[in-house]
């Protein structure tokens, strides 16, 4: 970093380093990107991270393996469930424990529900960057309804702390499936018209077709998971290639970026994922909701949690690509180690080699379409 | 980017409809009831009546049937939950609580402490607007240490636990305490090896103690920090000795020691630093 600021910049050109961030409202969180720039076009822009660090990997060290659950929330406060859910699967592969069916089905649903609202957001604030606030509204109010949902599932409307290690905590409440399914029959309508509002639009596809186009093995080698790695045309979701809790139970596609309108891995195409995604969230909680076994939501989990020596990882899709936990006991009751894998982290680095050559403009389209989350990035 | 005229008439008209597409949505929207809600003063009925049952809120403890067990003060990842147990000097077999203090200030709101609770009496309930000016506020003071509160014997043939209705008290707290009342004031920490050295390991054994009830002699209660009972019903202020206040020297040793023939060597209150 240093190097870059210290080096020689020729003033004959228009050449100039800025500073993006940490404070602007585009980098979707307090990330500082360096800006090389020479007029209108970028030469480099290198993001410079770690201003939302706060010890969530030596916090897991530090507190007993139950209390660290609601520190997970705040790995990724925008899709919480899955962070809740990777640590729960890992601690519960140290047990040997087996989560009741039951559970796994409300893991599940909560988990939708939440990819859902998480890429309401990443859609929303995408088009808000690009310039239209109208359907951020709209993505942020149906958003609404969902996290009204999981209050009164969980009782929280951001860090939900909802899973337990061996289940989860709560049942469903009474009439909440009548809720969701309301809910959803309005959403599969509201993302149709959502299509119509934002995201067939001309101006907006023209905006982003083609720009930062991230091909499908250059994706794969800087370890893009998700939406991000699927807008590649990269077919891998850990839901169905690694299946775990329900997951191996319901019919679901995995949406892949075609090139709808340029080519395969442009913006636009980590965009339109993200938008399918949804559908398919939707169609998930609907045979999950329909094929909810009866039982324990909780399995019989030893006061004192206290793993033999070992180690474990857990893999989950969240909503922002693959999250893996991985733990490390040694037979206290508080791990040795433990070791969060996040999706924002590895979108960055793509960042300094996609950079050079684009537009100032395209590079805040770039970051949106990879809908990095600050706070998941540092941890 | 050589475009034929087709193209080009093609894009605009593309872009006329797309654009009618999407201000036809958002006209429709003109015509809809709002869906936003103008927070605090019109909504149909307050907040807190309309979260729904689980919400996370203010923690409340009915210390009616809290049987001191401190499972929530363990299940605690911040460790936000203080509570002090000691025998009654009037009966030895009952043992009373003589602090029980919550830091919602600290508090996450995880919930985590509610579920182990053997008798329902740590609960969540819907409240959340509790501002205060001073952050020491926060600090709920579930046992009087004046007045400790006994602990309750689980009944195992019990059906349900009596419990008073959840979120009254808190809400009594809220309502009958001024929102920018005066903090509480704790002593300064000790200057180390200064005028009382005596005194010293006793607060650090106190400190190091966490919830073990701190076994100090009387003049003990000069060196922990405590701070008055801020609630108005209770205005047994326990000020620190050396404070110059005048009813600061009601302090709880002397009031207790005629109860109690051994209160001199083991006083029933001795606060602990108020946090661990
Ligand atoms: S809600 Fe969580 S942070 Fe608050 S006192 Fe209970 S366990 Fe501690
Ligand atoms: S509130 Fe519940 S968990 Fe806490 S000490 Fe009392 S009975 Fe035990």
């Amino acid at each position: 970093m240093e190097k870059l600021i210290l080096r020689r910049v020729d003033r004959q050109n228009e050449e100039m380093i800025l500073n993006f961030g940490p404070q602007h409202p585009s980098t979707h969180g307090v990330i500082n990107f360096l800006v090389e720039t020479d007029g209108e076009v970028l030469k480099r822009a290198t993001p410079d991270v770690g201003y939302l660090h706060r010890s969530i990997e030596k916090i897991g060290e530090l507190v007993g393996y139950p209390g660290f659950m609601p520190y997970t929330d705040r790995v990724d406060y925008v899709a919480a469930m899955f962070a809740n859910e990777g640590y729960a699967i890992a601690v519960e592969k140290l047990l040997k424990l087996e989560v009741p069916p039951r559970a796994q089905w409300l893991r599940a649903i909560s988990c939708e529900l939440c990819r859902i609202a998480s890429h309401l957001v990443s859609v929303g604030t995408m088009v808000m960057d690009i310039g239209a606030f109208t359907p951020m509204l709209h993505g942020i109010r149906e958003r609404e309804t969902i996290n009204d949902l999981i209050e009164a599932l969980c009782g929280a409307r951001l860090t939900y702390n909802y899973h337990r290690i061996g289940g989860v905590a709560f049942d469903l409440p009474e009439g909440w499936r009548d809720k969701v399914l309301a809910f959803l029959d309005h959403f599969d309508k509201f993302l149709v018209e959502y299509d119509r509002l934002i995201s067939f639009n001309e101006i907006y596809v023209k905006r982003l077709a083609n720009v930062a186009v991230i091909p499908g093995p250059m994706a794969v080698n800087y370890g893009l998971v998700g939406p991000n790695l699927r807008g590649s045309g990269v077919d891998w979701d850990v839901r169905r290639d690694m299946p775990y809790g329900a997951y191996p139970n319901f019919q679901f596609k995995v949406p892949v970026g075609k090139g709808y309108f340029g080519v395969s891995g442009d913006s636009f195409d980590r965009y339109y994922v993200r938008c399918l995604e949804m559908a398919e969230s939707s169609k998930i909680v609907r045979q999950a909701l329909e094929s909810l076994p009866e039982g324990e939501i909780t399995a019989k989990v030893p006061r004192n949690i206290k793993p033999e020596a070992g180690e474990a990882l857990s893999r989950v899709e969240s909503a922002r690509g693959e999250m893996a936990y991985y733990v490390v006991s040694d037979g206290t009751n508080k791990a040795y180690r433990v070791r969060v894998r996040t999706g924002s982290f590895t979108a960055m680095s793509v960042i300094e080699d996609i950079s050079p050559g684009l537009m100032v403009a395209d590079l805040v389209a770039l970051i949106s379409s990879l809908d990095v989350v600050a706070p998941e990035i540092d941890r | 980017m050589p475009q034929t005229v087709r193209e080009y008439t093609g894009s605009i008209r593309n872009t006329v409809k797309s654009f009618w597409h999407g201000l036809s949505i958002t006209l429709s929207y003109l015509a809809r009831r709002p869906t936003t809600v103008q927070y605090p003063d019109r909504t149909p009925m307050p907040v807190r009546d309309m979260l729904p049952p689980r919400y996370r809120g203010f923690l409340e403890v009915d210390t009616a049937i809290c049987t001191g067990c401190q499972a929530c003060e363990r299940a605690c990842p911040i460790g936000c939950i203080q509570i002090s147990l000691e025998k009654d000097p009037a009966n030895p077999k009952q043992r009373v609580v003589t602090q029980f203090d919550i830091d919602e200030a600290k508090c996450m709101f995880c919930g985590l402490c509610v579920e182990p609770c053997p008798t329902g009496s740590i609960q969540h309930t819907r409240e959340f607007e509790a501002t205060q000016r001073h952050i020491r506020n926060l600090v709920f003071r579930w046992s009087d240490p004046l007045k400790p509160f006994p602990v309750y014997k689980v009944d195992k043939n019990a059906e349900y636990y009596p419990r008073v209705p959840l979120g009254s008290l808190v809400r009594a707290r809220l309502e009958t305490l001024a929102w920018d009342r005066a903090a509480p004031v704790f002593l300064p920490p000790e200057p180390a090896g200064a005028a009382k050295p005596a005194a010293q390991p006793k607060v650090a054994a106190a400190a190091a103690a966490g919830a073990a009830p701190a076994k100090a002699a009387a003049p003990a209660l000069k060196a922990a920090p405590t701070n008055g009972a801020p609630a108005a019903e209770k205005p047994a202020v326990v000020a620190p000795v050396g404070a110059p206040a005048a009813d600061g020297v009601k302090a709880p040793a002397p009031a207790k020691a005629p109860a109690a023939e051994q209160a001199a060597a083991e006083p029933a209150v001795t606060l602990t630093p108020e946090t661990k």
